[in-house]
């Protein structure tokens, strides 16, 4: 695997997801990017419902990426996360009395994935609950494992079809400039995406 | 869009574990590990070892409101022979004694591997150590029977592997299958097979309930 | 009778068969399969003989054989009458198969004996009559109605009695000597040290809170623990829900250095 840098695209005033997200996808293609199948990122949420004087309340998140369809991400909240056969979603029923799911808290991002080149270009529609909130697109270089030796070259593509976006690479990617770069970032890059639009939409509907 | 991506979830049922155990003492563990090479597959190879780390970690709740006090049990284990293989985490359901319809013991069995900072991960989710030890032994297979034959060590310094003591001047001797749900058939050729391990083994179903009563 | 020949056929093919799978599947061939086959063996000659203690089965008749021609020659037809068994019928083999009688050496061993167990029981010939046919007609002519003789019969008739008491003894002795050998071979396994093990991996028995002094007396310190588990729960309202807690305090006093920050 290569280098992966996910970001959200502003949906313009006055449009609709769909126009954009159609739109997007006729720009990707008229570069010359080929079709490569469907992909899907899903992050569902599991909180603690019990309490010893020695463990605050937790959060679980447990993702999923069809790029990695036998693995499964678990995040706790304090940042760790591990990875695991797909089976791990077995042991979570297994502790149904200590961490419950949180209702309407299934958010995913699935779309159009797109080869271009050494690029893997994904557009991915950003449902929480099934309905939609936006749309994230995740951009993959992959002859390269470390992300200070092609950002430039990952910004000149995302900015040569999604325009001025992406200046500086974001804050999590920023930390990673350095290390070796592996499936987890990804899955955790998506997971930061995905608490902000939870967050907005909490903010909504408390307005 | 709706519908047109399937994600790889796995949702299916735990599966099942069919379970003979016994033990064997020391002395005669040779003549065990001889019977087992040639009654199992690839007895012109050597048998191979194995040298775990095994440490249970309990999640308990313990609120006032609670007051049928749960708890539960999951094991990680990882090899000390090689650093790099993936730590297993493994959830083990109580073992069903059944009927005697039944010839072995059956528990649900869900075993995952992972990364290996799974340790720090469960301390996290408020996990607990319970206790620990070193296991290490030969294992063989037959079919889709695995017959282990391994040691216990006790840990004298908590998270010191080097520093061991023998549990018992025994091995133990486990049967296993692991099954979807279902097959129940398994059930006799493992009890042919525990046949012709007597009399140096009497591999049984032996009640977990009773003898942890005792 | 028909029943008789079909019982002796199925007989005869089941047992080559058998013997055919042992000599030449020998490798493949697995244990319960075998048992299976004797087995089936064993029903077939039950049945069998069943069937030849009837009363409706007629004996088995008595044929006079008589060797005509004796060949040094290989005989084909014989050969296939025997299933290749027997390929010559010549002066050597002609005895072995035919003989009705044992061996002379043997027949002469045998009326030495008979003679011997004539003479010591000469004046009993009833009881004798099985080992000594000759001896004993002989000797019941010679029957004196004597006080003394009838004395004399009493004391033979002891000392066989006792010959035979010390020969079944003897016999037992042997007999609970091996008995005694088998129950003295060495144990491979002990239903005690199965428990234990058990014990251990599922609920770690005799692992919880290892320390030092454990390895000098792992009962004694078993004890301790529990009376250290009590100690504590006394003076906190012992409830059971309370139970868990008081032990991870243990397991805190015993490795305050533990990495996975034990609580």
């Amino acid at each position: 695997m290569g280098v992966v840098c996910v970001f959200p695209y502003i949906i313009p005033e006055g449009k609709s997801g769909l126009q954009v997200v159609d739109c997007l996808q006729k720009q990707v293609e008229l570069l010359g990017a080929v079709k490569a199948g469907t992909f899907c990122v899903d992050c569902e949420t599991y909180q603690s419902n019990f309490s010893n004087t020695t463990t605050p309340q937790r959060l679980v998140h447990i993702l999923h990426n069809s790029e990695q369809p036998a693995t499964c991400f678990a995040i706790v909240d304090t940042g760790n996360c591990l990875v695991a056969d797909s089976q791990f979603d077995i042991l979570m029923q297994r502790l149904k009395g200590f961490y419950q799911q949180r209702k309407g808290f299934k958010i995913e991002s699935k779309g159009q994935r797109y080869e271009y080149g050494d690029f893997l270009i994904k557009i991915g529609s950003v449902l929480l609950a099934s309905s939609f909130k936006g749309i994230l697109l995740e951009v993959e270089y992959y002859p390269c494992a470390y992300l200070g030796d092609c950002w430039n070259l990952m910004k000149e593509l995302i900015q040569s079809v999604m325009g001025n976006v992406l200046e500086t690479p974001p804050a999590f990617l920023k930390q990673k400039f350095n290390s070796e770069y592996g499936p987890s970032d990804t899955i955790q890059q998506y997971l930061e995406h995905f608490n902000g639009f939870r967050k907005a939409a909490s903010a909504n509907q408390a307005r | 869009m709706e519908g047109s991506v399937s994600i790889h979830r796995h949702t299916a049922a735990p599966f099942h574990e069919y379970l003979l155990q016994g033990s064997v003492v020391d002395n005669s563990c040779d003549v065990l590990l001889n019977r087992l090479r040639g009654l199992c597959d690839n007895a012109e190879n050597d048998y191979e070892s194995f040298h775990d780390h095994e440490l249970v970690f309990a999640l308990r709740s313990s609120t006032a409101q609670n007051n049928h006090n749960q708890q539960v049990y999951f094991r990680v284990r990882h090899s000390l022979k090689a650093p790099n293989a993936p730590w297993h985490l493994r959830y083990v359901g109580q073992a069903e004694v059944g009927d005697k319809t039944r010839h072995t013991l059956v528990r649900t069995y869900v075993d995952v591997s992972t990364s290996d900072n799974v340790v720090t991960f469960l301390n996290e989710m408020g996990f607990r150590l319970d206790y620990e030890y070193v296991i290490k032994g030969y294992f063989f297979h037959k079919g889709r029977m695995k017959v282990t034959v391994s040691k216990i060590f006790r840990m004298l310094q908590p998270n010191n592997v080097e520093n061991l003591e023998p549990l018992s001047l025994s091995y133990l001797v486990e049967l296993t299958v692991v099954a979807p749900a279902g097959q129940e058939l398994i059930q006799d050729d493992m009890k042919n097979f525990a046949e012709q391990l007597k009399p140096l083994v009497q591999l049984e179903k032996i009640d977990h309930r009773r003898i942890t009563m005792m | 009778m028909r029943s008789k020949r079909r019982i002796l056929s199925q007989f005869f093919i089941v047992s080559n068969f058998s013997m055919m799978k042992i000599e030449h599947e020998y490798s493949s061939i697995t244990w319960p399969n075998v048992l299976d086959n004797f087995a089936l063996l064993s029903g077939q000659l039950n049945s069998l003989s069943r069937l030849l203690k009837s009363e409706k089965i007629p004996p088995l008749k008595n044929y006079v054989l008589l060797p005509l021609a004796l060949s040094p020659d290989k005989d084909l037809d014989l050969e296939k009458l025997t299933e290749g068994r027997l390929m010559i019928f010549n002066h050597e083999v002609v005895p072995v198969y035919l003989r009705t009688k044992p061996e002379p050496e043997v027949e002469e061993k045998f009326t030495e004996l008979t003679c011997r167990v004539g003479i010591s029981a000469h004046d009993n010939p009833q009881s004798y009559m099985v080992y000594s046919q000759g001896k004993a007609i002989k000797t019941e002519n010679m029957l004196v109605e004597d006080a003394t003789v009838t004395r004399k019969q009493l004391n033979t008739l002891n000392k066989i009695t006792s010959n035979i008491l010390d020969i079944i003894n003897s016999a037992r002795d042997e007999w609970e000597s091996e008995a005694n050998q088998k129950s003295a071979q060495p144990q491979t396994s002990s239903m005690a040290d199965t428990n234990s093990l058990i014990q251990a991996i599922t609920v770690g028995k005799g692992l919880k809170q290892p320390t030092p002094r454990r390895s000098e007396n792992s009962h004694q310190n078993n004890n301790n623990v529990n009376s250290q588990q009590q100690s504590q729960k006394a003076p906190q309202s012992a409830t059971i829900s309370k139970a868990p807690s008081t032990i991870k305090t243990n397991i805190k006093a015993g490795s305050a250095n533990h990495p996975y920050q034990r609580s």
